[in-house]
This record gives structure tokens, sequence and C-alpha cells, in this order.
């Protein structure tokens, strides 16, 4: 029995004992095919998926690897059937390939007659096919490309793509590197993309994806559609292309609600593309408008599913994905995989923060106690209403008052769900609101405003949850959530990881009502955090408003 | 097939019985240790033994229990004229056959002297080609008329047949090439081949085809219309004198690949531990949510596939298991079950855990995997074959009768054997396994052999057995009986006393826990993954647990920070307290029913009243009475008191019951039970064999051994009533053998209590009751201890 760091679960989960001296060698030895699922203080969870070891496959990593990175670094026996589970699993990536042909255009090969026969006879599948070629090929129709990899995946069959890519309309684009650099993980991340043709990044919130982004765009210089969620973040992507490559003003256009330029580079919101009337996308001629070469995916993890089926007939163009997480509440990461391509970089939050790229934060959550008469109300109010009753309880103002006075001088972001108790924090504070009836001009000032510092409070409801870049903030106080939402709440710590000019550590605090439904969805949040090793720390109101150390 | 007289010399059973007599207790005792089937019941006497022995069942028996070489020996010794030298034997073979030939004669197969070989009487219709050769050429033309063979012999001028054997290099020469190949086809057998009118008359002159031209020449014999046989005189000359090809003298090797052997040795216990594990996860399921038993005994395939789904493995994975935990006694079946239920369920029947189940559970894993896997190894039911269809194309249900083959358990530790006398590590591919049973067993071949080879192999895999396919010591020692315990605890993962805490509310077991600290933590929070270590998550219904079971918080957070190797994260201590705080602000009891009055001085009086304890009442509220009986019996009750209460609607009643763990309740009925005495296992123990030997010499002796004083000779049946009178007379213990109303055999110890009537009674120690036999049907008597 060896001492290693890494213990195989017989649910194919791998945990991984970070204070081992091991760990580092065997982090790196695991990552290209498991996934981390979960990363608390001493034992991080990887688990191996179909789709890690498809994508483990995808970068060129093959079975006898990945068995052999398991076996010398597992503690305890590997069971042997997970080791032939990996192999067969491994080995089904590629038995099928789409390529090119040169009389019927695109076809899918395989090198085992018996995979192909088997998915030719597959029901779903038969109107996807033209011809037979040989018995080791068939055509497939080239609209199908995007469809015909979806069902593969489904069957257990993925597919190869080789079938390449189109150039797409050339336009020079440069990274203009002044007074900043690209770092060494973009450019590692920029590079492994483009040599996997068309695939995902996932970096955590603030580790600059958007460079990665330019990056990529100065690899393929082509016309690019930059799709993003939101139209604020449109213009922050604007914003940086501007500032971190050649592109100009004219060059950069936007496709948001209000304006419809198509350019070169053209940014468009998830919204208006699936935008319907009379139950037809509208909006769906930009995909033609021009010869994209490269079409980049913003926050793919929350790519809504028309979006991906106008992805699956985009797939003779370049793609890259980026995120933070490939988890998908709605559980479809294997259209992510199928669709926009397999994962082609990927780093740990704490790796990260470890390097200095995100600033490091302390999370505390502070109970606030409902007084008699609330709690009273709480019990008997209306099931739907509740959550909203304990999570907006008057007591929260104060904690509120006292947390921001305690960081008077430091740029502090206060984030709720209810424009209610917003606007009476607003007041209370002083502080602007920015809320979803706020126009994108008035926004834009307040950002912009904070950003300088020339106001240091700001309050945000959900509609700042994605990509805004606050890059001073420093401290945030969460009031109110969507709920349970891990997404949400992740995304909200990211608002204030960007690394401080002043290089302190952020804070994010929680105020949460004890004994309540507010409680639990705090918990619940708060999971995702500490599994990516936020430890939570719990105080007490009363010690906030005594003003005691926290 | 009836006993063949040996035609070709005057061998009488006479003087084979004698040559068994003349074994000595130690030879005997060998020969009912291998062919068990000898002994049940156990013969009168040694004459009795011999015609038994030479019997066509026994005999095919005996040969099913040869190896390639024996068997070929065997066969050589059928082929060569008897009595054979040692000599001639062993350059018809062309081999050494001192050992083959020493098995031969423990199992009787073969008897006499190196200079008078000869085989048991009756071989010879066990085996209807020897060698793949077919009969003397006088045998082969027994069948033809009278008229017919003189036609025969006078077309080719000669005289008898004799003279045809005398001739067969000419005669072949002559019948030309076309014919020469057709004989080369049934050279090396079998020897007989389809010909449409093999009997019609053909002469030298009239032949056409080779065929015809062939037995024109007596060198094919006309069986029958259809059928023509090749002499043996015949086979012979064509094969040169060989009587063998190509005879493989040892095993082949089993091939594959050699691993390390640590590495087969963890592996294999890595399993062995999950396999425990997993057992016991699947049967504290269905102790909880058992499954229902199919009228044919067995499991639902539904409920086979929940499992599988649940457990996480693949269906025949599980199949393996719950088989496993039948054989070892650790799941039954419960309930009404006499497979004559409405619909597909057999009544309200379940699969349930046993109490057995409970006690393998306190053991060591070690412990606990060498009781599953010596099940397996024994048990006659085959696991590979659920979900499969049989002949009449019905589905297969696991542990039902269908999955029962005999030879199951044979077959499983025949391949377990291959692998064991194979190199430390080698893990062999499976074709070189069959290649190797094939040779051990040629009579036993086919493809059920084939297939439970497969299954063995995978299972073994599965199970702990074998590792990455090669044997592991554990396996090796467990086949030879020794201490398979200590051999598994070297390898199994030493227990941890520690865990380490995280903030997002887990606690993760760097190896197997030590008892205590598994189960408190079993308690405290949920198990989220197993396998190398165990991880635990803490939720508020966890914790609550915990408390429920009566630790407090403080305990709990006191023996979490003892036991965790990292600082007790902040969240866990909170949620601890959280729950504590909230904990039994509620409180719930049991009640089956209540009573409720606007007038509290009614239900003042039905407390005050001592013939209303019955109706175990408690008081809840001024105006609320509960009661822990049954609605409909306390309103009976009450009416009895001379209250007039009305029912209230079902809204209002509480009825809780708690959802407990339940085991099976019969031992026995629904439980498994191994085959009877299997002739394929183990056979039968030391102690019934030495006692079979006493008897039978015994009954030999009163048989042939007149008693002194001219009285008349005592039957062997006299000489049983006396052994069975003395016993009686000193309270001591016999084995008998006894055969049943059915005819079943069977060997019993019992102590017998009187004789009256033709019938003895006896308390029946195998059986554990007290039983009457009938004396006529006792086969033999011998002393269990003492001198016989």
């Amino acid at each position: 029995m060896t001492d290693g760091p890494l213990i195989v679960q017989s649910d194919k989960t791998l945990l991984l004992e970070v204070d081992h001296d091991a760990a580092a060698e065997c982090r790196k030895a695991i990552a290209p095919f498991a996934e981390l699922e979960r990363a608390p203080e001493h034992v991080h969870t990887y688990r191996i998926t179909p789709l890690a070891l498809w994508n483990a496959r995808a970068a060129g990593h093959d079975a006898e690897q990945v068995i052999d990175a398991l076996i010398s670094f597992a503690r305890y026996p590997v069971p042997h059937a997970l080791l032939v589970d990996i192999a067969d699993t491994m080995g089904r990536y590629g038995r099928l390939r789409l390529e090119k042909h040169p009389t019927y255009g695109l076809v899918l090969s395989s090198s085992d007659r018996a995979v192909l026969e088997e998915v030719l006879r597959a029901k779903k599948l038969q109107a996807m096919f033209g011809p037979r070629v040989d018995d080791d090929s068939v055509a497939v129709h080239p609209s199908e490309r995007g469809t015909l990899k979806q069902a593969l995946l489904k069957l257990g069959w993925p597919a190869e793509d080789l079938a390449g890519y189109v150039d797409g309309e050339a336009h020079p684009i440069s990274l203009v590197e002044d007074g900043w650099g690209l770092r060494g993980y973009q450019r590692e991340a920029a590079d492994s993309f483009w040599h996997g043709g068309s695939g995902v990044v996932v970096l955590p919130c603030g580790a600059g994806k958007t460079i990665v982004g330019a990056a990529a765009m100065a690899h393929a210089s082509a016309t690019t559609l930059i799709l993003v969620t939101n139209t604020v973040s449109a213009h922050q992507w604007k914003q940086e292309l501007l500032r971190r490559t050649s592109l100009t003003e004219e060059e950069i256009g936007e496709y948001t609600g209000t304006k419809k330029q198509i350019r070169p580079v053209t940014i468009a919101t998830y919204q208006v593309m699936t935008t319907r009337r009379k139950g037809v996308y509208t909006h769906l001629e930009l995909f033609d408008a021009r010869d994209w070469g490269l079409v980049l995916y913003d926050e793919v993890h929350l790519l809504p599913a028309p979006i991906f089926r106008m992805t699956a007939d985009l797939q003779t163009r370049r793609r890259l994905g980026l995120t933070a997480t490939l988890v998908r509440e709605d559980g479809r990461e294997g259209d992510v995989f199928s669709l926009i391509g397999p994962k082609r970089y990927d780093a740990p939050w704490k790796e990260m923060e470890a390097q200095g790229w995100i600033a490091p934060a302390d999370c505390v959550e502070v109970r606030v106690t409902l007084t008699e008469s609330e709690r009273l109300a709480y019990a008997t109010a209306e099931q739907e209403d509740r959550y909203r009753f304990c999570a907006t309880t008057p007591t929260k103002s104060s904690v509120v008052q006292a947390l921001v006075d305690r960081h008077r001088g430091e740029q502090t972001l206060v984030i709720g769900q209810y424009i209610d108790q917003l606007d009476e924090l607003g007041e209370r504070l002083d502080a602007p609101v920015i809320k979803g009836e706020t126009k994108i001009k008035e926004r834009e000032r307040l950002f912009d405003a904070f950003r300088s510092g020339e106001i240091s409070v700001l309050i945000v409801s959900k509609v700042a949850n994605f990509s805004i870049d606050l890059p001073e903030a420093a401290v945030a106080v969460q009031v109110s959530g969507t709920f349970g939402s891990r997404q949400e709440e992740a995304q909200r710590l990211g608002r204030v990881l960007r690394p401080k000019s002043s290089g302190k550590g952020a804070r994010f605090y929680s105020v949460v009502a004890r004994d309540t439904l507010d409680q639990d969805y705090a918990a619940h949040r708060q999971r995702f955090l500490a599994e990516q090793g936020y430890a939570y720390r719990i105080v007490d109101a009363d010690a906030v408003l005594a003003d005691e150390e926290i | 097939m009836g006993p063949d007289p040996d035609y070709r010399c005057g061998v009488s059973t006479e003087t084979y019985a004698d040559w068994l007599r003349a074994r000595d207790d130690d030879e005997l005792r060998a020969l009912f240790a291998c062919r068990p089937e000898l002994i049940t019941p156990v013969p009168s006497d040694i004459t009795a033994l011999s015609s038994r022995a030479s019997a066509p069942s026994a005999l095919s028996r005996a040969l099913d229990r040869l190896d390639r070489l024996a068997l070929s020996v065997f066969e050589a010794l059928l082929v060569l004229p008897s009595p054979t030298t040692y000599e001639d034997l062993a350059a018809a073979v062309g081999a050494d056959v001192r050992g083959a030939l020493g098995r031969l004669r423990s199992l009787a197969l073969v008897w006499g002297d190196d200079d008078e070989l000869r085989v048991a009487p009756g071989a010879r219709g066990a085996v209807p080609h020897p060698a793949g050769l077919g009969p003397p050429a006088k045998e082969a033309f027994a069948s033809y008329p009278s008229d017919r063979m003189t036609a025969l012999l006078d077309d080719l001028g000669l005289g008898s047949v004799q003279a045809i054997c005398e001739r067969i290099g000419p005669l072949v020469a002559d019948a030309g090439p076309e014919a020469r190949a057709a004989l080369d086809r049934l050279a090396w057998g079998p020897p007989i081949g389809k010909v449409e009118g093999a009997r019609r008359p053909v002469t030298l002159a009239s032949a056409n085809s080779p065929i015809e031209r062939l037995l024109a020449r007596g060198l094919l014999a006309a069986t029958d219309d259809r059928t023509v046989t090749l002499p043996r005189e015949v086979g012979l000359f064509l094969r040169g004198g060989r009587v063998f090809r190509d005879l493989e003298t040892a095993p082949p090797p089993l091939g594959g690949t050699v691993r390390e052997r640590k590495l087969v040795d963890s592996t294999a216990g890595g399993q062995a531990f999950t396999t425990v594990r997993t057992i016991e996860d699947l049967l504290e399921r269905w102790g909880v949510d058992p499954p229902g038993v199919l009228r044919s005994g067995g499991l639902g395939i539904r409920d086979l596939r929940a499992t599988a789904t649940h457990l996480d493995l693949p269906e025949w994975t599980t199949a393996l298991l719950v088989e496993v935990a039948y054989a070892a006694g650790l799941l039954a079946r419960s309930g009404d079950y006499d497979g004559s239920g409405m619909g597909s369920r057999g009544g309200d029947a379940v699969w349930l855990p046993t109490p057995a189940y409970d006690l393998w559970r306190l053991h060591d894993t070690e412990r606990r995997w060498v009781t599953v896997a010596g099940a397996w190894l024994r048990m006659d039911r085959v696991p590979g074959l659920a979900g499969e269809r049989d002949e009449r194309d019905r589905l297969i249900n696991a542990l039902s009768d269908e999955a029962i083959r005999a030879s199951a358990p044979q077959v499983r530790r025949a391949t377990l054997e291959a692998l064991a006398d194979a190199p430390a590590g080698t893990a062999p591919a499976t074709e070189g396994v069959y290649a190797n049973l094939a040779w051990h067993q040629p009579r036993r071949g086919g493809v059920l052999r084939e297939r439970l080879v497969g299954w063995t192999l995978r299972e073994a895999e599965a199970l702990g057995v074998t590792g990455f396919r090669a044997l592991a010591q554990h396996t090796r020692v467990l086949l030879a009986g020794g201490d398979a315990e200590a051999a598994l605890r070297a390898v199994l993962p030493t227990p941890v006393d520690h865990v380490m805490i995280q903030a997002d509310l887990t606690a993760v077991a760097p190896g197997p826990l030590v008892a205590d600290l598994a189960r408190e933590l079993a308690l405290a929070a949920d198990v989220e993954s197993t396998g190398g270590a165990t991880v635990y998550r803490f939720t508020p219904e966890s914790v609550r647990r915990a408390l429920d079971a009566g630790r407090g918080a403080s305990e709990l957070i006191e023996l979490l920070t003892r036991h965790s190797t990292t600082a007790l994260p902040q969240p866990l201590s909170y949620l601890i307290e959280d729950v504590a705080r909230r904990h039994g602000r509620l409180r719930v009891g049991i009640a089956s029913a209540y009573v409720r009055s606007d007038d509290p001085a009614v239900l003042e009086e039905i407390m005050a009243d001592r013939r209303a304890e019955q109706l175990r009442l408690h008081r809840l509220a001024p105006t609320v009475l509960a009661s822990r009986v049954p609605r409909s019996e306390l309103l009976d009750g009450l009416r009895v008191l001379g209250y007039a209460p009305v029912a209230e609607s079902p809204e209002g009643s509480v009825v809780i019951t708690r959802l407990d763990s339940q085991r099976a309740d019969t031992a026995g009925h629904g439980a498994y039970e191994p085959a009877h005495q299997s002739v394929f296992g183990s056979g039968p123990d030391g102690s019934v064999i030495t006692a079979a030997v006493r008897a039978l010499r015994a009954g030999d002796e009163a048989a042939r051994v007149a008693a002194p004083n001219g009285s008349p000779p005592r039957s062997p049946a006299a000489a049983m009533v006396q052994r069975l009178r003395e016993a009686t007379d000193r309270g001591g213990r016999v084995w008998i053998g006894y055969l049943d109303q059915q005819g079943q055999a069977s060997s019993r110890i019992i102590e017998p209590a009187r004789i009256e009537g033709g019938f003895l009674t006896a308390y029946d120690a195998t059986r554990a009751a007290v039983h009457r036999f009938a004396l006529h049907r006792i086969t033999g008597v011998a002393d269990v201890d003492g001198a016989g």
C-alpha cells in the first residue's frame, strides 16, 4: 500500500488530500480527466464523468495515462471495475469522426464498423445521414453537423469533429500591451483554445476572461461575433476591447435592444438573440450577417436553450466559450461539450488566488435575530411570502448600516433582491440605488462614479449579478438573494474578487435572519463557496452592532 | 445400457470383488472419498460394492473425474488385449503412465498387478469408442446375417473375418485413393459414418462409389441401413499402429500475463472490502424496504434493476451479491410463501435479511468476506443466469430455482484451482482456462461449462477473489482450507480513528474507521460516498438524528473535536447548536386514537374509571385524551363503560407508526438450502467414510464367515440388528446408511433408543429429531466412535 494523496471512491469521485506532499503533483495528473467538484480546505473532491474523460481524450490524453495517474497516486487499491470502465469510456471517443470529404462534403467515418452500424440504425439519427460512402463512412448533411454531434453524445459515442472550420472574413486584430501584459495562464488558455479549434475556457470571476477572449480574437484575426448576457456586459466588453486591442470604436458594433449595429466585431446579448415575434426568432440573420471567423460565448453556463439550437448550425465556425464553471443548473453540460466544444483550459479559484491573480476574500455570515413580534408575523405569513418577509426584516437595516460604517472609506456594494428593501437602505445610507428600471446611461454614470471613488457606497439589485466590472469594490454586503441560487452567490462574491490596487483582501458579508428560511437558503448558497474553499465565519449581529472585532 | 459381459476373457465380477476385498482400509477410504456415490447407501458387503462399482452409471461418474491423461490410459487399456502388462500399456500410450495408472487403480477403474492389468467389469460398455476406435472386426460384422457374411467372404476369396484383418494393407490399396481418403476421415474417430443404403448388397464387381468399394472389401461394416463402422483393426492400421495422435500428457499452461503479486493482493483486498460493504448496504436497504418474492420464488427483474441503480452497479454484479447473500444465509424469504400466490407475486412473502445477518455484521471485514466467499464457492446457484431466458423462453429470475446448476460449485472450484496451479500472479485469458479445464475433465465439457468458467472469472474479480484477474493470496489460502482471514487482514487497509472535518460540513475518513467512531458518525452525519475513504455530510436532519438517539450537542462537538485532525469549522458547531436549540421544541408521541370532549369533566370521569385502564388512555390536554388502542377498540371500550361516543372522520386521527427495519421470521423454509451431498462437491467428510469402511468390512465378514459352534450363518441384516441392539444397550451413537421411502439414500448418525416390530426408534443427530427407521431400509451400520 502506498501512502498516496488520492483516495478513489466507488462512486467515481476522487478525494485529494491537499496538505499531502504529493498533492500538487497529483492535482496536475488528474486535472485533465476529472472535474473538480468541491475544493474545501482539506480534501478536494474530483469526479470522473464520461464528459470529463472525453474532454481528456480530446486534449490528447489516453486511458493508459489516466489509469497510470490513478494507480500511482492512489492510497488504496483502485477498483478494477473502475479502471475497466475508464478504458471503455475513453475508448468510445473518436471511434466516430466527422471529416471533410471531396465529393460528399461532410462524412461520418469510423474505424469500428460495428459502431457505425449501431449508429446508422438509431432511429433518431436516420434523417441526418445522406448516402453511404463506403463500408466505413456515411455522408452527413452539413446542416446536421451540430445536432448529429449532440445525438451521438447522447448515444455514448461522441464524435471527434475533424471537419475543420472556415476562416471567415479576415480582419486584423492584435493585442496592444501598453502598461499591462497578458498573464501566463491567459496566454495558455488562449493558445490551447486555438490549438483545439473550438471549446471552453474555465476561469474564475476576476481572472480576466475578457482578455482571454481578446487574445483568442487576436489569434483568429477575423470578424468576431460576441454573445454576452446583457447590455451592461456588452458595454464592458466594448470598453475592454478598445483598451486591450487594436480595435477602434468604428470596428465594434453593438447589437442590443436599442442599437442594431453590425460591424467586424459585433457584440450581441442573449436576450436580443432570443427575442421572438410571433414565434419566430427575429434576429437570427445576425448569425449570417457576416462571414464570422470566431463566435465567442460569454458565461457559457448561462447560455439559453435557443442559443444552443442556433449554435448547432454554426459548427463550421470557431467557437470559444468562457465561463467560471462548467456546472449548469439545468444539467446541459453535454450540449456545451458537443456544440461549443470540449474544455480547453481550467484553473481552480484557490490556485489563482494563491498566485495573487484574484483577491483573497473573507466571507462572513452575520446572523440577525428576529424580534418576538417579527417571529410571530413570520410564522403566520403565507408560504410564498415567507422568504421575502424574513429576508427583508427591518432589523437587517441597522446591521447593514453598522457594517457600512465599519468599512467607511472602502468601496462598498450592498446587494439585494427586493427593491423596497434596497430603496429603504438607499435612504438610510444616503447612497444611490441601481435597479431594473435604472436607465443604462444612469447605471454607467453611477458605475463610473463608483469606480473613480466619487461615491463609495452603491446599492444594487440583481441586475448587477453578471459581468459588471467594479474593480475597486472591496466590501460587499448581501442582504437578500434569489432563494438558494448557488450560481448567484458565486457571481456576487466574484464582484469583490478582482485584485485591489491596495493589495488588501476583500470582505463579503451575508446578512441572514436566524432560524428562518433565509438561513436555510443562505446555507444552500454558501455550500458552493465553501466547496470552493471559501469558508464562512458566522458572527452574531450583536457583535457587529457593538462594534466588536469580527 | 446394462452391464456388458466381458467378451474377451473370463474375468468375472468375482475376481474383481476379490481384488477389492484385498484393498486395505486406507485404500478403501481413498476410493470412497473419490467416489462417494459408492457408499450412498453403504453396500452390505464387498460383493455388493463390486457390482455397484461396475454399474454403468457409477463407471460413467468415475470416468468423469479423470483428466485427459488418465482417461487416455484407460481407453488404451480398453483397446489392448486384456489382461495387459504395464510395458505394453506404456508403449501403446507412448508416455509415462505410472501416475495415471495409480489414479485409475485408486478409483478401482483398473485392477490387477502390473503384469496383469484389467479394467473394471462393465467398463467396455461405458466407453463406446475408446480412443476413437470402432469395435473389433469380429464384433463389427456380428450383425451381418450369416448368408451375407458368407457372400462377402466368398467374394473376397477369404475364409474368415480374421483373414480380412490380416490382409488390410492390400485391401486398402486395392480400394483406390478415393476410398483411402474416405477411410482417413474416420481413422482418428469417431469411427462411424452416415451413408444412405449402407445395407444394400455389394460385390467387388458391382461396387461403384468409394464407400461401396470399402464395404465390398470388408474394410467398413454396415451397422444398420444408414451407418457404417470402421472396424478397430482397420482403424489401427490407418493410424500406423498408434493409439493416440498427439496426446497431451500435462495440462496446457494458462497463458495470459503475470502481474505483480502485491498489486494483485491489494486490489483483491480492496474489492473484498467493497463487496462486504456493498452487501451490507444492500441488506440494510432491503431490511427497511424489502422486495417481494415472485411466484417462482425469485426476485423480480424490476426489483433487481432498482437495487442495481441504488448500488450504482451493473445488474449482473447486483444479482451476484444478492445470490451470494442468500447462499451465505444472510438473506431469506419471509412471510407466506407457498409458490401459489395470485399474480406474479408469491403471496405476501418478501426478501429480508436474516438474524444471521445481524451476527455477520458484527464480525470484522475479513471474517465477513470469508463467509461470503465460502458461500459463493460452494453454492449451486448461478447468478450469471439471472436475466437470461430458459429453453422455454421464460425469464430466469435471480434467487429462483431456475438459476441452479448442479455442476456450478465443481466448475467454480476447478477454475480457481487452475488459477492456483499457475505461477502466482498469473492473469489468464479465458480461453486458457477453458483449455486447462478441458484437459483436467475432458468428459465434462460443453457450453454450460464454458459459460460457468466465464462467469466464475468475472464474479471472482467482482468479489475480490482475484485481483486484476489473478488469484489473490487470501483465496489461495481459502482454497487450501487455511486461515484466509489472516491472509486477507494483511492486505486490508488498517482502520483509522480520525476524520478531517471541513467548512462545507463534510467529514472525510481517509480509510476504514474503527467501529465505534464509524457508528457515531453514521448517526450524526449522512454517508455521501464510500470506497477507500468515507465522506460524511452533516445536515440538520442528520444532527437531529444524533440528538434523537440521545447525544447532546456538547457531547457531539466534543467527539468530533477529539477525532478531527483539523480544527472544527465554525459553521459545523453553529449547525449543531442551532439544531440542538430547536430540538425538542415540539414533542411527538404515539397514539392510535383520541377522545375529545368539550366537557373536561367527562374526560376526568373516564380517567378516574378503573375499567378504562385497558384503553391505555393518556391525558394530553384538559379536553383531549390519547389512547394507544385502535379507534374501533376504543369506541367499543367506551360504550362498554356506558358512554355514547361518536367516531370522528379519519382526517382528525393520528396514527403514527415507526418504519422499522424488519428481519426474516422463518429460519429454514425461506432460507437457502445447499444441495444434498453433491457428488461433484467436496464429498463426505472423513468420519463418515471411515464409518462406511467399517460397516462394509463388518457386513462382508458376516456374509462370508460362518459363525462358530455350527449356528446358522448370520445374514448381514441380522448382524446389523445385532449391532443396533448393542448400541441401544450401550447408549452409544452409531452411523447408519438409510434408504427412505422414495429410495433416496442418506447417511445419518443416530442414537438408537429401542427396536421393535421391525422398526428402530432413534434420535437422529444429523437432523436433530427422533425418527422411526424401518430396519429393512437400513443398509449398513458402523460405530461412530470407538472400534468397529
